[in-house]
Protein backbone atom coordinates (compact mmCIF):
# COMPACT_ATOMS: atom_id res chain seq x y z
CA UNK A 1 0.00 0.00 0.00
CA UNK A 2 2.74 2.52 0.87
CA UNK A 3 4.45 2.00 -2.59
CA UNK A 4 1.24 2.42 -4.42
CA UNK A 5 0.76 5.87 -2.31
CA UNK A 6 4.29 6.68 -2.61
CA UNK A 7 3.83 6.51 -6.68
CA UNK A 8 0.43 8.20 -6.66
CA UNK A 9 2.20 11.02 -5.53
CA UNK A 10 5.26 11.09 -7.42
CA UNK A 11 5.81 12.62 -11.08
CA UNK A 12 6.88 9.49 -12.08
CA UNK A 13 2.90 8.37 -12.30
CA UNK A 14 3.18 9.72 -15.57
CA UNK A 15 4.94 7.02 -16.77
CA UNK A 16 1.62 5.21 -16.60
CA UNK A 17 -0.60 7.06 -17.98
CA UNK A 18 1.94 7.89 -20.89
CA UNK A 19 2.27 4.20 -21.26
CA UNK A 20 -0.37 2.82 -22.80
CA UNK A 21 -0.46 5.35 -26.06
CA UNK A 22 3.11 4.91 -26.05
CA UNK A 23 3.21 1.01 -26.51
CA UNK A 24 0.19 1.42 -28.78
CA UNK A 25 1.87 3.47 -30.98
CA UNK A 26 5.11 1.54 -30.25
CA UNK A 27 3.84 -1.59 -31.57
CA UNK A 28 1.60 -0.11 -34.43
CA UNK A 29 3.45 2.40 -35.99
CA UNK A 30 6.70 1.97 -34.71
CA UNK A 31 7.44 -1.47 -34.97
CA UNK A 32 6.00 -1.91 -38.84
CA UNK A 33 8.55 1.54 -39.59
CA UNK A 34 11.25 -1.07 -38.47
CA UNK A 35 9.70 -4.16 -39.95
CA UNK A 36 9.23 -1.90 -43.20
CA UNK A 37 13.38 -1.35 -43.24
CA UNK A 38 13.63 -5.21 -42.65
CA UNK A 39 11.27 -5.88 -45.88
CA UNK A 40 13.26 -3.60 -48.02
CA UNK A 41 16.42 -5.34 -47.85
CA UNK A 42 14.57 -8.48 -48.11
CA UNK A 43 13.22 -10.44 -51.05
CA UNK A 44 9.55 -10.93 -50.34
CA UNK A 45 7.02 -11.25 -53.00
CA UNK A 46 3.43 -13.16 -52.81
CA UNK A 47 5.26 -16.59 -53.82
CA UNK A 48 7.75 -16.60 -50.84
CA UNK A 49 5.89 -14.68 -47.83
CA UNK A 50 4.03 -17.78 -45.77
CA UNK A 51 7.14 -20.10 -46.20
CA UNK A 52 9.55 -17.95 -44.42
CA UNK A 53 12.59 -18.22 -46.52
CA UNK A 54 13.56 -14.23 -47.01
CA UNK A 55 16.63 -14.05 -48.06
CA UNK A 56 18.51 -11.05 -47.43
CA UNK A 57 19.72 -8.90 -50.34
CA UNK A 58 20.85 -5.88 -49.27
CA UNK A 59 19.88 -2.17 -50.96
CA UNK A 60 19.34 -4.60 -54.66
CA UNK A 61 15.83 -3.81 -54.41
CA UNK A 62 16.54 0.46 -54.38
CA UNK A 63 19.48 -0.35 -56.98
CA UNK A 64 17.05 -1.96 -59.07
CA UNK A 65 14.10 0.18 -58.52
CA UNK A 66 16.30 3.04 -59.21
CA UNK A 67 17.84 1.88 -62.66
CA UNK A 68 14.41 0.87 -64.16
CA UNK A 69 12.82 4.50 -63.96
CA UNK A 70 9.62 4.90 -62.64
CA UNK A 71 11.00 4.94 -59.21
CA UNK A 72 12.86 7.90 -60.39
CA UNK A 73 9.62 9.02 -62.18
CA UNK A 74 7.69 8.59 -59.19
CA UNK A 75 9.93 11.00 -57.05
CA UNK A 76 9.48 13.89 -60.30
CA UNK A 77 5.92 13.55 -59.94
CA UNK A 78 5.64 13.45 -56.67
CA UNK A 79 7.66 16.32 -56.05
CA UNK A 80 5.77 18.30 -59.45
CA UNK A 81 3.01 17.49 -57.74
CA UNK A 82 3.49 18.69 -54.34
CA UNK A 83 5.32 22.09 -55.73
CA UNK A 84 2.70 22.83 -57.80
CA UNK A 85 -0.09 22.06 -55.46
CA UNK A 86 1.56 24.17 -52.76
CA UNK A 87 2.31 27.42 -55.11
CA UNK A 88 -1.30 27.44 -56.05
CA UNK A 89 -2.97 26.70 -52.65
CA UNK A 90 -0.59 28.92 -50.88
CA UNK A 91 -1.72 32.04 -52.85
CA UNK A 92 -5.23 31.41 -53.49
CA UNK A 93 -5.44 30.73 -49.36
CA UNK A 94 -3.83 33.85 -48.86
CA UNK A 95 -5.72 36.00 -51.11
CA UNK A 96 -8.83 35.11 -49.30
CA UNK A 97 -7.43 35.13 -45.80
CA UNK A 98 -6.56 38.45 -46.28
CA UNK A 99 -10.17 38.68 -48.00
CA UNK A 100 -12.14 37.08 -45.41
CA UNK A 101 -9.72 39.06 -42.35
CA UNK A 102 -11.73 42.49 -43.73
CA UNK A 103 -14.76 42.96 -41.36
CA UNK A 104 -18.01 42.45 -43.34
CA UNK A 105 -21.07 40.78 -42.36
CA UNK A 106 -20.67 37.57 -44.23
CA UNK A 107 -16.90 36.92 -43.69
CA UNK A 108 -17.33 34.69 -40.68
CA UNK A 109 -19.36 32.54 -42.02
CA UNK A 110 -18.16 32.22 -45.79
CA UNK A 111 -14.55 31.30 -43.99
CA UNK A 112 -16.11 28.81 -42.15
CA UNK A 113 -18.43 27.11 -44.77
CA UNK A 114 -15.14 27.42 -46.65
CA UNK A 115 -13.87 24.44 -44.62
CA UNK A 116 -15.82 22.29 -45.54
CA UNK A 117 -13.66 20.20 -48.62
CA UNK A 118 -11.49 20.11 -45.56
CA UNK A 119 -13.10 17.27 -44.36
CA UNK A 120 -14.29 15.11 -46.85
CA UNK A 121 -12.95 12.06 -46.91
CA UNK A 122 -10.46 12.09 -50.05
CA UNK A 123 -11.81 8.84 -51.86
CA UNK A 124 -15.09 11.35 -52.45
CA UNK A 125 -13.36 14.51 -53.48
CA UNK A 126 -11.57 12.03 -55.97
CA UNK A 127 -14.82 10.70 -57.42
CA UNK A 128 -16.07 14.22 -58.12
CA UNK A 129 -13.31 15.79 -59.61
CA UNK A 130 -12.93 12.51 -61.93
CA UNK A 131 -16.54 13.25 -63.03
CA UNK A 132 -16.12 16.37 -63.70
CA UNK A 133 -12.93 16.12 -65.38
CA UNK A 134 -14.92 13.01 -67.90
CA UNK A 135 -14.32 13.48 -71.14
CA UNK A 136 -18.24 13.49 -72.54
CA UNK A 137 -20.01 13.97 -69.43
CA UNK A 138 -17.79 16.24 -67.48
CA UNK A 139 -18.94 19.85 -66.77
CA UNK A 140 -15.58 20.87 -66.71
CA UNK A 141 -15.26 20.62 -70.42
CA UNK A 142 -18.79 21.24 -70.99
CA UNK A 143 -18.11 24.79 -70.15
CA UNK A 144 -14.47 25.09 -71.74
CA UNK A 145 -16.95 23.81 -74.96
CA UNK A 146 -20.04 26.64 -74.10
CA UNK A 147 -17.31 29.30 -73.84
CA UNK A 148 -15.74 28.62 -76.95
CA UNK A 149 -12.33 27.74 -75.58
CA UNK A 150 -11.99 24.55 -76.59
CA UNK A 151 -13.27 23.20 -79.96
CA UNK A 152 -13.34 19.59 -78.82
CA UNK A 153 -14.13 17.58 -75.76
CA UNK A 154 -10.34 16.99 -73.93
CA UNK A 155 -9.24 14.01 -72.77
CA UNK A 156 -8.22 14.96 -69.33
CA UNK A 157 -7.24 11.78 -67.09
CA UNK A 158 -6.34 9.92 -69.84
CA UNK A 159 -3.26 12.12 -71.24
CA UNK A 160 -0.37 12.88 -69.37
CA UNK A 161 -0.21 16.05 -68.64
CA UNK A 162 -3.79 17.14 -68.69
CA UNK A 163 -3.77 14.12 -66.01
CA UNK A 164 -1.34 16.11 -63.72
CA UNK A 165 -3.66 19.42 -64.20
CA UNK A 166 -6.34 17.42 -62.95
CA UNK A 167 -4.98 15.88 -60.31
CA UNK A 168 -3.44 19.24 -58.67
CA UNK A 169 -6.42 20.98 -59.54
CA UNK A 170 -8.33 18.32 -57.23
CA UNK A 171 -6.11 18.49 -54.87
CA UNK A 172 -5.79 21.98 -54.32
CA UNK A 173 -9.40 22.75 -54.06
CA UNK A 174 -8.60 20.69 -50.02
CA UNK A 175 -5.84 22.77 -49.81
CA UNK A 176 -6.73 26.20 -49.81
CA UNK A 177 -9.11 25.89 -46.80
CA UNK A 178 -6.14 24.33 -45.18
CA UNK A 179 -3.70 27.42 -46.25
CA UNK A 180 -6.65 30.12 -45.77
CA UNK A 181 -7.22 29.21 -42.11
CA UNK A 182 -3.54 28.98 -40.93
CA UNK A 183 -3.00 32.43 -42.34
CA UNK A 184 -5.68 33.70 -41.55
CA UNK A 185 -4.93 32.42 -37.61
CA UNK A 186 -1.50 34.48 -38.44
CA UNK A 187 -3.26 37.56 -39.46
CA UNK A 188 -4.82 37.60 -36.62
CA UNK A 189 -2.07 37.70 -33.89
CA UNK A 190 -0.78 41.02 -36.08
CA UNK A 191 -1.73 44.30 -33.94
CA UNK A 192 -4.16 46.53 -35.25
CA UNK A 193 -2.69 49.42 -34.25
CA UNK A 194 0.49 49.00 -36.54
CA UNK A 195 -1.91 49.21 -39.24
CA UNK A 196 -3.72 52.26 -37.82
CA UNK A 197 -0.03 54.12 -37.10
CA UNK A 198 1.00 53.17 -40.53
CA UNK A 199 -1.75 54.91 -42.35
CA UNK A 200 -1.58 57.99 -40.56
CA UNK A 201 1.98 58.10 -42.33
CA UNK A 202 0.42 57.15 -45.37
CA UNK A 203 0.79 53.97 -45.94
CA UNK A 204 -2.35 51.77 -47.25
CA UNK A 205 -2.93 49.11 -49.53
CA UNK A 206 -0.19 47.08 -51.16
CA UNK A 207 2.42 49.27 -49.28
CA UNK A 208 1.01 48.21 -45.26
CA UNK A 209 1.09 44.47 -46.94
CA UNK A 210 4.40 44.36 -47.91
CA UNK A 211 5.87 46.16 -44.85
CA UNK A 212 3.68 44.82 -42.41
CA UNK A 213 1.75 41.74 -43.51
CA UNK A 214 4.61 40.17 -45.33
CA UNK A 215 7.04 40.12 -42.41
CA UNK A 216 4.88 39.50 -39.69
CA UNK A 217 3.28 36.63 -41.63
CA UNK A 218 6.98 35.15 -42.36
CA UNK A 219 6.59 32.65 -39.76
CA UNK A 220 3.09 31.55 -39.87
CA UNK A 221 3.93 31.65 -44.14
CA UNK A 222 7.09 28.92 -43.14
CA UNK A 223 5.06 26.67 -41.38
CA UNK A 224 2.02 26.57 -43.67
CA UNK A 225 4.39 26.67 -45.80
CA UNK A 226 6.84 23.24 -44.91
CA UNK A 227 3.18 21.84 -43.38
CA UNK A 228 1.47 21.58 -46.75
CA UNK A 229 4.69 20.14 -48.27
CA UNK A 230 4.47 17.37 -45.70
CA UNK A 231 0.81 16.92 -46.56
CA UNK A 232 0.32 17.38 -50.05
CA UNK A 233 3.86 14.76 -50.74
CA UNK A 234 2.25 11.78 -48.92
CA UNK A 235 -1.01 12.32 -50.82
CA UNK A 236 -2.55 8.85 -51.78
CA UNK A 237 -6.13 8.20 -52.31
CA UNK A 238 -7.13 11.13 -54.46
CA UNK A 239 -4.40 10.22 -57.25
CA UNK A 240 -4.94 6.47 -56.49
CA UNK A 241 -8.77 6.96 -57.07
CA UNK A 242 -8.97 9.41 -59.63
CA UNK A 243 -6.02 8.10 -61.98
CA UNK A 244 -4.43 5.19 -60.28
CA UNK A 245 -0.85 6.54 -61.50
CA UNK A 246 -1.91 6.72 -65.03
CA UNK A 247 -2.04 7.23 -67.77
CA UNK A 248 1.71 4.91 -68.27
CA UNK A 249 2.71 6.58 -64.73
CA UNK A 250 2.65 10.32 -65.66
CA UNK A 251 0.74 10.92 -62.50
CA UNK A 252 2.46 8.06 -60.29
CA UNK A 253 3.51 9.27 -56.92
CA UNK A 254 5.90 7.19 -54.74
CA UNK A 255 2.85 6.31 -52.19
CA UNK A 256 0.39 5.09 -55.37
CA UNK A 257 3.92 3.37 -56.87
CA UNK A 258 4.85 1.44 -53.47
CA UNK A 259 0.55 0.66 -53.06
CA UNK A 260 1.25 -0.82 -56.56
CA UNK A 261 3.95 -2.96 -56.12
CA UNK A 262 2.90 -4.47 -53.08
CA UNK A 263 -0.84 -5.01 -53.51
CA UNK A 264 -1.01 -5.42 -57.75
CA UNK A 265 2.33 -6.78 -58.61
CA UNK A 266 2.42 -8.43 -54.97
CA UNK A 267 6.44 -7.56 -54.50
CA UNK A 268 5.97 -6.44 -51.04
CA UNK A 269 9.94 -5.68 -50.73
CA UNK A 270 9.93 -3.46 -53.65
CA UNK A 271 6.19 -1.99 -52.08
CA UNK A 272 8.50 -1.31 -49.00
CA UNK A 273 11.62 0.28 -50.66
CA UNK A 274 9.47 2.48 -52.40
CA UNK A 275 7.73 3.52 -49.12
CA UNK A 276 11.18 4.16 -47.52
CA UNK A 277 11.88 6.47 -50.06
CA UNK A 278 8.76 8.43 -49.09
CA UNK A 279 9.92 7.96 -45.88
CA UNK A 280 12.99 9.16 -45.76
CA UNK A 281 11.91 12.42 -47.27
CA UNK A 282 9.01 12.97 -45.16
CA UNK A 283 11.18 12.51 -41.85
CA UNK A 284 13.10 15.39 -43.10
CA UNK A 285 10.31 17.47 -44.04
CA UNK A 286 9.10 17.20 -40.40
CA UNK A 287 12.30 17.57 -38.93
CA UNK A 288 12.69 20.83 -40.43
CA UNK A 289 9.04 21.52 -39.75
CA UNK A 290 9.77 20.79 -35.85
CA UNK A 291 12.98 23.08 -36.04
CA UNK A 292 10.47 26.01 -37.13
CA UNK A 293 7.92 25.79 -35.19
CA UNK A 294 9.39 24.75 -31.65
CA UNK A 295 12.65 26.33 -31.81
CA UNK A 296 11.00 29.98 -29.89
CA UNK A 297 8.99 27.74 -27.87
CA UNK A 298 12.00 26.09 -26.39
CA UNK A 299 12.90 29.30 -24.38
CA UNK A 300 9.88 28.35 -22.06
CA UNK B 1 -10.95 44.20 -32.23
CA UNK B 2 -14.30 43.54 -34.63
CA UNK B 3 -15.10 47.81 -34.48
CA UNK B 4 -11.39 49.12 -34.96
CA UNK B 5 -12.47 49.32 -38.65
CA UNK B 6 -16.01 50.21 -39.39
CA UNK B 7 -16.82 49.49 -42.70
CA UNK B 8 -19.41 51.74 -44.90
CA UNK B 9 -22.52 49.99 -45.25
CA UNK B 10 -22.26 49.72 -49.21
CA UNK B 11 -19.04 48.33 -49.15
CA UNK B 12 -19.95 46.09 -46.33
CA UNK B 13 -23.40 44.80 -48.54
CA UNK B 14 -20.44 44.46 -51.84
CA UNK B 15 -18.35 43.09 -50.02
CA UNK B 16 -20.89 40.01 -48.51
CA UNK B 17 -21.81 39.45 -51.89
CA UNK B 18 -19.18 38.78 -53.33
CA UNK B 19 -17.66 36.37 -50.82
CA UNK B 20 -20.78 34.63 -50.47
CA UNK B 21 -20.21 34.26 -54.60
CA UNK B 22 -16.69 33.09 -54.21
CA UNK B 23 -18.30 30.53 -51.82
CA UNK B 24 -21.21 29.62 -54.15
CA UNK B 25 -18.56 28.61 -56.84
CA UNK B 26 -16.03 27.30 -54.44
CA UNK B 27 -18.44 24.49 -53.11
CA UNK B 28 -19.79 23.83 -56.74
CA UNK B 29 -18.20 20.75 -57.05
CA UNK B 30 -20.53 19.31 -53.82
CA UNK B 31 -23.62 20.94 -55.73
CA UNK B 32 -22.93 19.62 -59.11
CA UNK B 33 -22.04 15.70 -57.22
CA UNK B 34 -25.76 16.42 -55.57
CA UNK B 35 -27.74 16.80 -58.27
CA UNK B 36 -26.24 14.16 -60.31
CA UNK B 37 -27.09 12.08 -57.85
CA UNK B 38 -30.80 12.71 -58.25
CA UNK B 39 -30.46 12.75 -62.10
CA UNK B 40 -32.05 9.89 -64.23
CA UNK B 41 -29.02 8.07 -66.05
CA UNK B 42 -30.27 10.02 -69.95
CA UNK B 43 -30.45 13.35 -68.06
CA UNK B 44 -26.53 13.12 -66.69
CA UNK B 45 -25.55 12.57 -70.58
CA UNK B 46 -27.58 15.83 -71.97
CA UNK B 47 -25.86 18.35 -73.44
CA UNK B 48 -25.88 21.12 -72.25
CA UNK B 49 -26.19 19.41 -68.73
CA UNK B 50 -29.08 20.42 -66.73
CA UNK B 51 -28.68 22.93 -63.79
CA UNK B 52 -30.75 20.52 -61.77
CA UNK B 53 -32.61 17.53 -62.14
CA UNK B 54 -35.78 18.04 -64.77
CA UNK B 55 -37.29 14.97 -63.08
CA UNK B 56 -36.46 14.29 -60.07
CA UNK B 57 -34.63 10.50 -59.43
CA UNK B 58 -34.42 8.84 -56.00
CA UNK B 59 -33.62 5.15 -57.61
CA UNK B 60 -30.11 5.54 -57.43
CA UNK B 61 -30.39 5.83 -53.27
CA UNK B 62 -32.95 3.10 -53.31
CA UNK B 63 -31.71 0.51 -55.73
CA UNK B 64 -28.47 0.27 -53.56
CA UNK B 65 -30.15 -1.40 -51.17
CA UNK B 66 -30.54 -4.44 -53.57
CA UNK B 67 -26.82 -4.27 -55.23
CA UNK B 68 -25.78 -7.05 -53.13
CA UNK B 69 -21.83 -7.10 -52.96
CA UNK B 70 -21.91 -3.38 -53.51
CA UNK B 71 -24.80 -2.39 -50.84
CA UNK B 72 -24.14 1.04 -50.11
CA UNK B 73 -26.23 1.04 -46.68
CA UNK B 74 -24.14 -2.02 -45.55
CA UNK B 75 -20.64 -0.61 -45.87
CA UNK B 76 -22.13 2.41 -44.62
CA UNK B 77 -22.39 0.26 -41.33
CA UNK B 78 -19.66 -0.43 -41.56
CA UNK B 79 -17.64 2.09 -41.64
CA UNK B 80 -19.84 3.84 -38.59
CA UNK B 81 -18.33 0.55 -36.64
CA UNK B 82 -14.66 0.62 -37.53
CA UNK B 83 -14.53 4.64 -37.12
CA UNK B 84 -16.31 4.86 -33.56
CA UNK B 85 -14.29 1.99 -32.61
CA UNK B 86 -11.54 3.98 -33.90
CA UNK B 87 -12.25 6.90 -32.58
CA UNK B 88 -13.19 5.40 -29.18
CA UNK B 89 -9.06 3.60 -28.41
CA UNK B 90 -7.89 7.21 -29.12
CA UNK B 91 -9.86 9.30 -27.13
CA UNK B 92 -9.24 6.04 -24.61
CA UNK B 93 -5.43 6.33 -24.90
CA UNK B 94 -4.65 9.71 -25.78
CA UNK B 95 -6.68 11.73 -22.91
CA UNK B 96 -4.26 9.93 -19.94
CA UNK B 97 -0.81 10.49 -21.75
CA UNK B 98 -2.14 14.14 -22.78
CA UNK B 99 -3.01 14.52 -19.27
CA UNK B 100 0.61 13.23 -18.31
CA UNK B 101 2.67 15.00 -21.13
CA UNK B 102 0.32 18.20 -20.44
CA UNK B 103 1.02 18.42 -16.73
CA UNK B 104 4.13 16.44 -15.45
CA UNK B 105 7.57 16.82 -15.60
CA UNK B 106 9.47 13.37 -15.96
CA UNK B 107 12.60 12.01 -17.52
CA UNK B 108 12.42 11.74 -21.38
CA UNK B 109 9.00 13.49 -21.85
CA UNK B 110 10.54 15.52 -24.60
CA UNK B 111 11.09 12.73 -26.87
CA UNK B 112 7.82 11.16 -25.99
CA UNK B 113 5.88 14.33 -27.40
CA UNK B 114 8.45 14.40 -30.46
CA UNK B 115 7.47 10.54 -31.25
CA UNK B 116 4.50 11.91 -31.30
CA UNK B 117 5.06 14.55 -33.29
CA UNK B 118 7.03 12.67 -35.78
CA UNK B 119 4.28 9.92 -36.20
CA UNK B 120 1.40 12.56 -36.66
CA UNK B 121 3.32 13.51 -40.17
CA UNK B 122 4.20 10.04 -40.98
CA UNK B 123 2.08 8.62 -44.38
CA UNK B 124 -0.25 5.60 -44.27
CA UNK B 125 1.63 4.78 -47.16
CA UNK B 126 4.96 3.93 -45.65
CA UNK B 127 2.85 1.55 -42.52
CA UNK B 128 0.45 -0.53 -45.52
CA UNK B 129 2.97 -3.78 -46.38
CA UNK B 130 4.80 -3.89 -42.86
CA UNK B 131 1.29 -3.81 -41.12
CA UNK B 132 -0.48 -5.70 -43.90
CA UNK B 133 2.05 -8.39 -43.78
CA UNK B 134 1.87 -8.58 -39.42
CA UNK B 135 -2.01 -9.08 -39.45
CA UNK B 136 -1.63 -11.55 -42.21
CA UNK B 137 0.78 -13.38 -39.60
CA UNK B 138 -1.90 -12.69 -37.19
CA UNK B 139 -4.96 -13.92 -39.21
CA UNK B 140 -6.42 -10.61 -39.16
CA UNK B 141 -6.72 -9.54 -42.82
CA UNK B 142 -10.61 -9.22 -43.18
CA UNK B 143 -11.19 -8.82 -39.68
CA UNK B 144 -12.21 -5.27 -38.37
CA UNK B 145 -9.62 -5.54 -35.45
CA UNK B 146 -7.27 -4.93 -38.02
CA UNK B 147 -8.24 -1.84 -39.21
CA UNK B 148 -10.06 -0.66 -36.49
CA UNK B 149 -6.08 -0.62 -34.94
CA UNK B 150 -4.68 0.63 -37.70
CA UNK B 151 -7.05 3.76 -38.08
CA UNK B 152 -6.62 4.43 -34.39
CA UNK B 153 -2.84 5.29 -35.28
CA UNK B 154 -3.92 8.83 -37.01
CA UNK B 155 -6.41 9.96 -34.65
CA UNK B 156 -4.03 9.13 -31.16
CA UNK B 157 -1.05 11.08 -32.17
CA UNK B 158 -3.38 14.48 -33.07
CA UNK B 159 -5.32 13.78 -29.77
CA UNK B 160 -2.55 13.56 -27.43
CA UNK B 161 -1.07 17.03 -29.30
CA UNK B 162 -4.41 18.72 -28.92
CA UNK B 163 -4.94 17.70 -25.65
CA UNK B 164 -1.50 18.20 -24.16
CA UNK B 165 -2.22 22.21 -24.33
CA UNK B 166 -5.46 21.93 -22.86
CA UNK B 167 -4.12 20.26 -19.92
CA UNK B 168 -1.27 22.61 -19.79
CA UNK B 169 -3.36 25.53 -19.81
CA UNK B 170 -5.27 24.37 -16.36
CA UNK B 171 -4.03 26.82 -13.85
CA UNK B 172 -1.70 24.95 -10.86
CA UNK B 173 -4.27 26.73 -8.26
CA UNK B 174 -6.82 23.83 -9.41
CA UNK B 175 -4.64 21.23 -8.53
CA UNK B 176 -3.99 22.31 -5.31
CA UNK B 177 -7.33 23.02 -4.01
CA UNK B 178 -7.98 19.20 -5.23
CA UNK B 179 -5.53 17.70 -2.90
CA UNK B 180 -6.64 20.09 0.33
CA UNK B 181 -10.12 18.49 -0.50
CA UNK B 182 -8.38 15.07 -0.42
CA UNK B 183 -8.15 14.24 -3.81
CA UNK B 184 -4.89 12.22 -4.88
CA UNK B 185 -3.45 12.62 -8.60
CA UNK B 186 -5.53 9.87 -10.10
CA UNK B 187 -8.80 10.97 -8.69
CA UNK B 188 -8.10 14.80 -9.33
CA UNK B 189 -7.75 13.40 -12.88
CA UNK B 190 -10.68 12.05 -13.11
CA UNK B 191 -12.84 14.48 -11.23
CA UNK B 192 -11.32 18.09 -12.24
CA UNK B 193 -8.97 17.58 -15.21
CA UNK B 194 -11.37 15.37 -17.20
CA UNK B 195 -14.47 17.50 -17.22
CA UNK B 196 -13.18 20.59 -17.81
CA UNK B 197 -11.50 19.51 -20.61
CA UNK B 198 -14.05 18.02 -22.54
CA UNK B 199 -14.65 20.54 -25.22
CA UNK B 200 -10.95 19.24 -26.32
CA UNK B 201 -12.26 16.08 -26.24
CA UNK B 202 -14.90 16.83 -27.84
CA UNK B 203 -12.42 18.11 -30.55
CA UNK B 204 -10.25 14.68 -30.59
CA UNK B 205 -13.26 12.26 -30.80
CA UNK B 206 -14.59 14.46 -34.16
CA UNK B 207 -10.98 14.06 -35.28
CA UNK B 208 -10.41 10.43 -35.05
CA UNK B 209 -13.71 9.63 -36.43
CA UNK B 210 -13.28 11.42 -39.05
CA UNK B 211 -9.75 10.33 -40.20
CA UNK B 212 -11.45 6.98 -39.83
CA UNK B 213 -14.09 7.82 -42.06
CA UNK B 214 -12.05 9.03 -44.63
CA UNK B 215 -9.52 6.13 -44.50
CA UNK B 216 -9.22 4.14 -47.83
CA UNK B 217 -5.88 2.73 -47.50
CA UNK B 218 -6.04 0.79 -44.70
CA UNK B 219 -9.78 -0.46 -45.03
CA UNK B 220 -9.12 -1.51 -48.50
CA UNK B 221 -6.13 -2.97 -48.26
CA UNK B 222 -6.34 -5.11 -44.40
CA UNK B 223 -9.99 -5.98 -45.68
CA UNK B 224 -10.48 -8.27 -48.54
CA UNK B 225 -13.95 -9.03 -48.27
CA UNK B 226 -16.26 -6.50 -50.06
CA UNK B 227 -19.49 -6.99 -47.46
CA UNK B 228 -16.58 -5.95 -44.69
CA UNK B 229 -15.22 -3.59 -46.48
CA UNK B 230 -15.92 0.78 -45.30
CA UNK B 231 -17.80 3.04 -47.45
CA UNK B 232 -14.52 4.45 -49.43
CA UNK B 233 -13.48 0.89 -50.41
CA UNK B 234 -17.03 0.42 -51.17
CA UNK B 235 -17.11 3.42 -53.67
CA UNK B 236 -13.51 2.26 -54.96
CA UNK B 237 -14.82 -0.83 -56.09
CA UNK B 238 -17.76 0.21 -57.49
CA UNK B 239 -15.83 2.79 -59.66
CA UNK B 240 -13.51 0.32 -60.94
CA UNK B 241 -16.86 -1.78 -61.96
CA UNK B 242 -19.48 0.52 -63.18
CA UNK B 243 -17.22 3.01 -63.98
CA UNK B 244 -19.79 5.43 -65.78
CA UNK B 245 -22.50 4.72 -63.75
CA UNK B 246 -22.33 8.46 -62.41
CA UNK B 247 -26.09 8.23 -60.77
CA UNK B 248 -25.11 5.56 -58.69
CA UNK B 249 -21.44 6.48 -58.36
CA UNK B 250 -22.45 10.52 -57.19
CA UNK B 251 -25.58 8.74 -54.72
CA UNK B 252 -22.38 6.87 -52.94
CA UNK B 253 -20.79 10.05 -52.49
CA UNK B 254 -23.40 11.71 -50.77
CA UNK B 255 -24.14 8.93 -48.25
CA UNK B 256 -20.75 8.88 -47.31
CA UNK B 257 -20.23 12.85 -47.00
CA UNK B 258 -23.73 12.65 -44.86
CA UNK B 259 -22.42 12.34 -41.67
CA UNK B 260 -18.92 14.58 -42.36
CA UNK B 261 -21.52 17.43 -43.14
CA UNK B 262 -23.43 16.60 -40.37
CA UNK B 263 -20.68 16.92 -38.07
CA UNK B 264 -19.50 19.97 -40.04
CA UNK B 265 -22.98 21.76 -39.48
CA UNK B 266 -23.34 20.89 -36.16
CA UNK B 267 -19.69 21.07 -34.33
CA UNK B 268 -18.16 24.09 -37.11
CA UNK B 269 -16.71 25.87 -34.24
CA UNK B 270 -15.24 23.03 -32.59
CA UNK B 271 -13.45 21.87 -36.00
CA UNK B 272 -12.13 24.58 -36.76
CA UNK B 273 -10.48 24.86 -33.06
CA UNK B 274 -8.85 21.39 -33.97
CA UNK B 275 -7.34 22.27 -37.22
CA UNK B 276 -6.07 25.53 -35.86
CA UNK B 277 -4.48 24.27 -32.79
CA UNK B 278 -3.62 20.69 -34.12
CA UNK B 279 -2.13 21.99 -37.20
CA UNK B 280 -0.43 25.58 -36.47
CA UNK B 281 0.80 24.42 -32.76
CA UNK B 282 1.45 21.13 -33.50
Amino acid sequence: MGAIRKLVRSDRIAYLFVAPALLYMLLLVGYPILYNIVLSVQNVTVKNINSGEHIFVGLDNYIRLFQNGILSQSTVNTLVFTIACIIVQFLLGLLLALFLNRYFTAAKFVRGMMMMPWMIPMTVTALMFKFMFSTNVGIINQMLLALGLIVSPIDWLTSPVTAMIAVITANVWVGIPFNMILLTVGLTTIPAELYESASIDGANGWKSFRHITLPLLKPTIESVLVLGFIYTFKVFDLVFVMTNGGPVNATQLLSTYSYKLSFSLFKYSDGAAVANVLFVILLIASLIYLKFTYADEEGK
Amino acid sequence: MDTCFPMKRRNNLLFSVFAVILLILFLLPLYWTLVTSLKTEQEIFQIPPTLWPTTLNTKSYAAQLEMGDFNMFQSFGNSMVIALSAMGIAVLLSVPAAYAVGRYRFKGKKLIVLCFLVTQMLPVSVLLTPMFIIFKNMQLISNWLSVILADATIGIPFSILILKNYFASIPNELEDAAEIDGCNRVSAFFRIFIPITIPGIVVCAIFSFLYAWGDLAYGMTLIQKQPLRPITAGIFNFLGQYGTKWSYLTAFAIVTIIPVAIIFLCMQKYIITGLTAGAVKG
